[in-house]
């Protein structure tokens, strides 16, 4: 499988040995971001790194896995569930009281945050996947307004698929 | 005899705190957690949460509504900025903010967002779990058990705020663990979180 290095800059420490053992420079960069174009995928520097920063990604995904109708059914009424509570903190959000308005900014963060694993586990988990792609396409075809980001939608549908 | 928190799993041992488990104040919180004093059951007692209403229909919206796609289209965001694609994560967030500027206004008070957090913990989330046993999947099991988790938290919260009114957050900070949701209120974030066990770090504060 291609590899590719990737930085999480969060955990980096600057410890700089990835720097010693690239073959070709691709670690040493301004925005500490590996140069994909330079990366040749030997791993040398995710297993020097002391504090665990770079990580091997394959350069392809693997298919997403498969997901039963009735799971997507049913986390598809809880991921509605969610995001009306989503809509009802951001109502609460604004109310006269304080607490209860800092109380619901917190729900609706959360809410949120539920909904997009939901969302995840109910066949949208990555953003190459064919299901992504054909609800990209689809909304390409019916654009609920006159609105939607049509161009957009069609760079993204373009970039995912050569991913 | 011991009771545990249905939240982060907080063993309370009344030989230990020498104190009974029932004569503890109503407005005590679980150390951990915060969870509220209802929040925990009796060791040894087998959950049974109420089962969900026979009937078979298997509810199917054939259509999402636009909050519901703005929420997959910026978990999809969040999946290309895993990957490193920042392009791609902010043509996604584009398209999440249009579905989010499609959303209706809810009117409601917080009693109703608190029925609503309750009905979907009688209900939707055993749905959910017997989908998800039926078809062996875990990461929808997995999902679905910190989202129930995470809901039981709200519901604590809404409840305490009903009781305790502006003296909930006295002296607090409400923090938001930014992979589950779970909600805290104390002085710092939690150490570890209790749903998903990230560390204090990807805890977000509201101010």
């Amino acid at each position: 499988m291609e590899m590719k290095a990737v930085r999480n800059l969060r955990l980096c420490t600057k410890d700089c040995l990835c720097l010693y053992v690239c073959p070709t420079g691709a670690s040493d960069t301004e925005d500490s971001v590996i140069d994909a174009q330079k990366c040749t995928g030997c791993g040398a520097c995710a297993g020097a790194c002391p504090s665990g920063a770079i990580s091997m990604m394959p350069v392809r995904l693997p298919l997403q896995q498969e997901k039963d109708a009735e799971v997507i059914s049913r986390m598809n009424v809880l991921l509605e569930s969610l995001v009306r509570r989503e809509a009802m903190a951001d109502k609460l959000s604004s109310d006269a009281d304080p607490v209860l308005a800092k109380v619901a900014q917190a729900i609706r963060r959360s809410s949120r945050l539920s909904a997009e694993d939901i969302a995840r586990e109910a066949g949208y988990m990555l953003p190459q996947s064919a299901r992504a792609i054909g609800l990209l396409k689809e909304l390409v075809d019916n654009p609920p307004t006159k609105d939607f980001p049509k161009a957009s939608a069609l760079a993204l549908i373009r970039a995912l698929e050569e991913m | 005899m011991t009771y545990i928190c249905s939240i982060c799993g907080y063993v309370y041992d009344e030989e230990a705190a020498g104190i009974p488990f029932a004569a503890l104040p109503e407005d005590w919180t679980c150390p951990r957690c915060g969870a509220e004093k209802a929040m925990f059951d009796p060791d040894g007692k087998e959950e049974a949460p109420a089962k969900a209403e026979a009937g078979g229909q298997v509810q199917t919206p054939v259509q999402l509504s636009p909050r519901a796609l703005s929420a997959i289209f910026s978990n999809l965001a969040r999946g290309a900025q895993k990957q490193y694609h920042p392009q791609e994560e902010a043509l996604f967030m584009e398209i999440s903010d249009y579905f989010l500027s499609l959303s209706p206004a809810e009117e409601c008070n917080a009693g109703d967002l608190h029925s609503l957090v309750s009905s979907d913990l009688a209900g939707i989330y055993q749905e959910c779990e017997e989908a998800a046993v039926k078809a062996a999947d875990r990461g929808a099991l997995r999902a679905r058990l910190w989202s129930q988790k995470v809901s039981r938290i709200v519901e604590s919260v809404l409840s305490r705020y009903e009781r305790e009114g502006g003296r909930l957050l006295e002296g607090k900070n409400v923090y938001v663990c930014s992979v589950c949701g779970f909600v805290f209120t104390g002085t710092q974030a939690p150490e570890i979180c209790p749903v998903c066990k990230v560390p204090a770090w990807k805890f977000d504060m509201i101010s």
